[in-house]
């Protein structure tokens, strides 16, 4: 019964439960007339507004001790934090395996967060606050994390987890050079590295396993591309390779070393794979205007359409649950963006251009 | 042991009652359709209770759409008044 497929914790997924609940959470997320009233909002208005909405305990408990944009980021990211808690709360068996290997993403931002921290040297209620607790890992470990007073306490606290040998590795170029960047690329590609890890390589398309990995390979292809435009674009003297992770379709690593040296290589490229139609009309705006920021907004964006088309052909799988997640994170990204817009004094009009909605 | 089983098939096979009757054929029918019902009451009972936890207000709706399956049972029981 491969529908009601067991890990290796023997009990068998909930998919019903925790889709019933996705699904309602997914329909109350801001929509377009929520955003549009936003962007009209000054700072102080944008939060009294979230007061009467989903974010009120957030906003109520952070009230007192921040105020303006900041009160707004830490209430979202506060308010993300526990509804991914509560998606790895429910979930059973295989279902939850599923839902923590992409929420990992959070462990992975968070000791980045605290490896930055103890780098620039700043107090350590300051990074607390920027912490997404929704990640895999426990409170104590975190507390351990924040009490950690150099970058090789955090390296050896995290030696058991799936960071621990690619930031040992790490460390060792960080104390030659005395550069962040090892430590950060060591962490997300451990990352990427466990998300498609022990995963069969070739499952039946069309099961829930199927559409679950050709999610995460999309996933990983648009940070591919993201990080070979990115390249391309700065014309830095990088070797790509060093920043291509595997388990895409799109490229392996030697194409895509040929590419990230030339932009309009690259569009064809895209433009020929399977992503063609999906991508089509940010690959023009690409070669008209040669925008990257609207160009990785469109990859947002058809990540996101992507998730809703997988869980509409497959109710009972984790595609839903999936497409909740990206839903979620983009609402947080966007209600960030309006705040901190107005607090810069940006036109309605120019924020709405920052926004990813579908 | 075959000398005891020999006898024991004649009658099964030979004899005119068959080895399930009427009356019992039924109430398996009855036995297999509960099974079923309660099978597709688990699913949708679980994400009725999902749907509830979110909105109180999907309670009637949650309650109405779990027992639906019962239906099953009722018409098998139809059977047992045939027979």
């Amino acid at each position: 019964m491969s529908l009601y497929g067991t890990a290796s914790g023997g009990r068998s997924s909930n998919y019903e439960y925790v889709i019933a609940r996705v699904r309602s959470r997914r329909g109350s997320l801001f929509d377009d007339d929520d955003y549009r009233k936003l962007v009209r909002m000054g700072t102080s208005e944008i939060a009294r507004f979230m007061e009467e909405t989903e974010y009120e305990t957030e906003m109520n408990a952070l009230g007192a001790r921040y105020s303006g944009s900041d009160l707004v980021e830490y209430a979202l990211n506060r308010n993300l934090a526990k509804h991914f808690d509560d998606l790895l709360r429910w979930s059973e068996g295989a279902l939850y395996d599923y839902v923590a290997r992409y929420l990992r993403k959070f462990d992975a931002w968070n000791v980045k967060t605290v490896i930055r921290g103890l780098y620039a040297g700043a107090e350590s209620a300051d990074v607390e606050d920027d912490l997404i607790r929704a990640g895999e890992f426990s409170e104590t470990r975190i507390d351990q994390l924040l009490a950690a007073s150099s970058i090789e306490e955090v390296v050896e606290s995290l030696d058991d987890t799936i960071f621990g040998d690619s930031l040992a590795e790490a460390y060792e170029v960080y104390e030659a050079q005395d550069v962040l960047v090892p430590l950060e690329n060591a962490v997300d590609r451990a990352f990427y590295e466990t998300l498609l890890d022990g995963l069969p390589s070739n499952p039946e398309r069309d099961s829930p396993t199927g559409l679950y990995i050709q999610f995460l390979r999309t996933e990983v292809d648009f940070r591919n591309l993201r990080n070979a435009l990115r390249l391309a674009r700065s014309g830095a003297d990088t070797d790509p390779a060093e920043y291509y992770i595997d388990g895409g379709k799109l490229f392996d690593e030697q194409s895509l070393a040929q590419l990230a040296t030339n932009v309009d290589g690259l569009v064809t490229a895209v433009r020929e794979s399977t992503y063609g139609s999906d991508l089509d009309s940010a690959l023009s705006d690409l070669e008209d205007a040669g925008s990257l920021v609207e160009f990785e907004r469109a990859l947002d964006a058809a990540l996101l359409e992507y998730a809703d088309t997988l869980s509409n052909r497959y109710p009972l799988s984790v595609c839903p649950v999936l497409s909740y997640v990206l839903a979620k994170e983009r609402e947080v990204d966007n209600i960030r963006a309006i705040a901190r817009g107005r607090e810069a004094g940006l036109a309605p009009e120019e924020i709405e251009q920052e926004l990813v909605i579908l | 042991m075959i000398d005891t089983i020999a006898p024991l098939v004649g009658t099964v096979l030979q004899e005119s009652s068959p080895a399930i009757t009427g009356p019992g054929a039924a109430a398996l029918a009855v036995g297999l359709a509960a099974l079923g019902s309660g099978y597709a009451e688990r699913g949708i009972g679980s994400a009725a209770v999902g749907a509830i936890a979110e909105d109180d207000s999907l309670f009637g709706q949650g309650l109405i759409l779990t027992v639906l399956p019962e239906t099953l049972v009722i018409l098998a029981l139809v059977v047992v008044f045939v027979v």
